[in-house]
């Protein structure tokens, strides 16, 4: 073997070891969800050695992990559809339309990109409790609208620019109307820019600690990050629950980022990071 | 072409109207609401003009707060940064152990913050922590991290780049995946080694990746709140609280909303500054080919 081929060995198990090294923290809370405590205390680095499924059966039944899915999976799947239907649709008149409201209305989009969701999170409550929607999903659901419409707005009006306004008028000629324009021929267009926001909306409203906790409150069920927090709460020092609750509350995320990584990747940077 | 009035309408009203009532009013209240006493229950409340950010600029958990939010936010945007274009350019080849290292650092990034709170506050223990059970086996002494705030902080700060880099590294493969392949071998037959290549043309035409990933990141740091809650809750005292932190338990846990809303305004008026210098110093630096 020449110097340059031992050289790129060395660098393939420098890197497969650099990645094996991040991944060490989620080897920890695997190994040890299946262990009991005594065992935790004892070799906490090693495979379980008597592997048990107690502390997956206990934390099943205190964190109702289940009802936690249903909750987060509501609110995200349709804070998701919410904000890419109204941003896009919006997109698309203020960037074809090229008149003076519309100039007015993307910058008035604008101002909300710079808005960290905690500037409006303690007024939105007031809000939220004068419209009748605290505590309730649908509340959350129109905070998630207000608070990252500038962002999917942004990322659209960019697309949108993007395609050319001839397919529009030869549509409009053969007798489609506005809505069936977009519709049937520009939003099919802008796939890459939806996959796009639907994995970085997706992936910040399915992670959300903050606002679920103040919005939602304790009353209208809990999504998984503040379920999980409230159910770990509740006994800190008792790892082998702790580590059960949290892969009980990652493992179908992981799974679906695995199974779903190439369009994962491309989905994160083909409507953001133009070539 | 004729625009049909009514289906504009129809198709931008929706979106406008979430986004006002639930992004703009809020945003308005904020302001509004700094310059009040408001207690977040009682109906009456007085306007006290600059009081709130007199009484901000005089108290130490403000400058605290303000003090641990700057240093996660240089941590975090360090690691991120230098960090993700350097294991970007390492990674980016099409083979399997680079393809396996970079799904490695994506992982982390679809965890919720909760969750990697709880793992990393079991290794971060001091007595039973695998960080120091790792230390004694190489026959070190011990590391504690709740010793002085200042190292809490930090190892929080890793904690919280640990979670994030997958998403900066994706972004800064793609950047480099859009420099053409025929800049990199003229470079190369024009005799430049791979340090000059990495400093003269990969760094340059990586500026827009940098520009989108340097605010991202800064605004991330300087707006963290979920990593602090669960390993610290902000404590011991106050010492480790960051600026969300703070008035996110002003407004809730001490019914101060006046008060917590002049925090949140700072903050607020601390990203803009923040992302206007940002863009400003990193556009210039963009370059056309």
């Amino acid at each position: 073997m020449n110097k340059r081929g031992i050289g790129q060995w060395i660098r393939s198990i420098l890197i497969a070891v650099f990645g094996l090294v991040y991944l060490f923290p989620l080897y920890i809370a695997v190994v040890n969800s299946f262990k009991s405590y005594a065992d935790i205390l004892k070799s906490p680095l090693a495979l379980p050695s008597h592997p048990t499924m107690q502390n997956f059966v206990e934390a099943f039944h205190s964190s109702n992990i289940l009802s936690l899915y249903g909750t987060s999976i509501l609110i995200t799947f349709s804070s998701v559809a919410m904000l890419i239907l109204i941003s896009s649709t919006a997109a698309y008149v203020i960037i074809r339309r090229n008149n003076g409201i519309c100039k007015f209305l993307y910058a008035f989009a604008l101002i909300g990109i710079m808005v960290p969701p905690v500037v409006t999170l303690v007024p939105s409550i007031k809000t939220l409790s004068m419209l009748h929607l605290l505590y309730k999903p649908s509340g959350l659901l129109m905070f998630y609208g207000g608070a990252y419409f500038s962002t999917t707005i942004f990322l659209y009006t960019g697309f949108i620019n993007s395609i050319p306004v001839s397919l529009d008028e030869s549509a409009y000629i053969d007798g489609a109307n506005t809505i069936t324009i977009f519709f049937r021929i520009i939003f099919p267009l802008l796939k890459p820019c939806t996959a796009t926001a639907v994995i970085l909306m997706g992936m910040w409203i399915w992670n959300d600690f903050l606002n679920p906790m103040y919005i939602l409150g304790s009353t209208a069920g809990r999504t998984i990050t503040t379920g999980i927090y409230n159910a770990i709460g509740a006994y800190t020092s008792q790892w082998n629950l702790v580590f059960a609750n949290v892969i009980l509350a990652s493992v179908p995320i992981i799974i679906l980022y695995l199974s779903m990584q190439k369009q994962f990747m491309s989905g994160l940077t083909a409507g953001a990071v133009k070539g | 072409m004729k625009h049909n009035k009514l289906h504009d309408t129809l198709l931008v009203a929706p979106g406008y109207l979430i986004y006002t009532i639930f992004m703009i009013i809020p945003l308005g209240m904020c302001f509004f609401y700094s310059f009040t006493n408001w207690d977040g229950i009682s109906k009456k409340f007085k306007m006290i003009g600059f009081k709130n950010f007199v009484r901000l600029f005089a108290d130490a958990d403000f400058y605290n707060a303000l003090k641990v939010t700057l240093i996660i936010t240089v941590i975090t945007v360090l690691i991120y940064n230098v960090l993700g274009v350097l294991l970007a350019v390492i990674l980016n080849r099409k083979n399997r152990v680079c393809a396996f290292t970079k799904s490695a650092i994506f992982v982390p990034t679809v965890l919720s913050s909760v969750v990697v709170a709880f793992i990393w506050s079991y290794i971060m223990q001091t007595d039973g922590g695998v960080i120091n059970i790792l230390l004694g086996a190489l026959g070190l002494s011990p590391i504690d991290f709740y010793a002085t705030p200042l190292r809490t902080i930090v190892m929080i700060s890793i904690i919280i780049s640990w979670n994030g880099l997958g998403l900066f590294l994706v972004i800064y493969v793609a950047t480099l995946n859009t420099i053409p392949t025929e800049l990199m071998e003229a470079a190369e037959v024009d005799g430049a080694n791979g340090v000059q290549r990495f400093f003269k043309i990969t760094l340059p035409l990586m500026m827009p990746g940098i520009t989108i990933n340097s605010i991202l990141s800064m605004a991330g740091g300087l707006k963290q709140y979920d990593h602090v809650k669960v390993i610290t809750g902000g404590g011991p005292g106050g010492a480790t609280q960051t600026i969300t932190l703070l008035s996110v338990e002003k407004a809730f846990e001490y019914n101060r909303r006046g008060y917590s809303s002049a925090i949140i305004l700072v903050l607020f008026i601390l990203i803009v500054i923040v992302s206007a210098l940002q863009l400003s110093i990193t556009k210039r630096r963009e370059v056309k080919y």
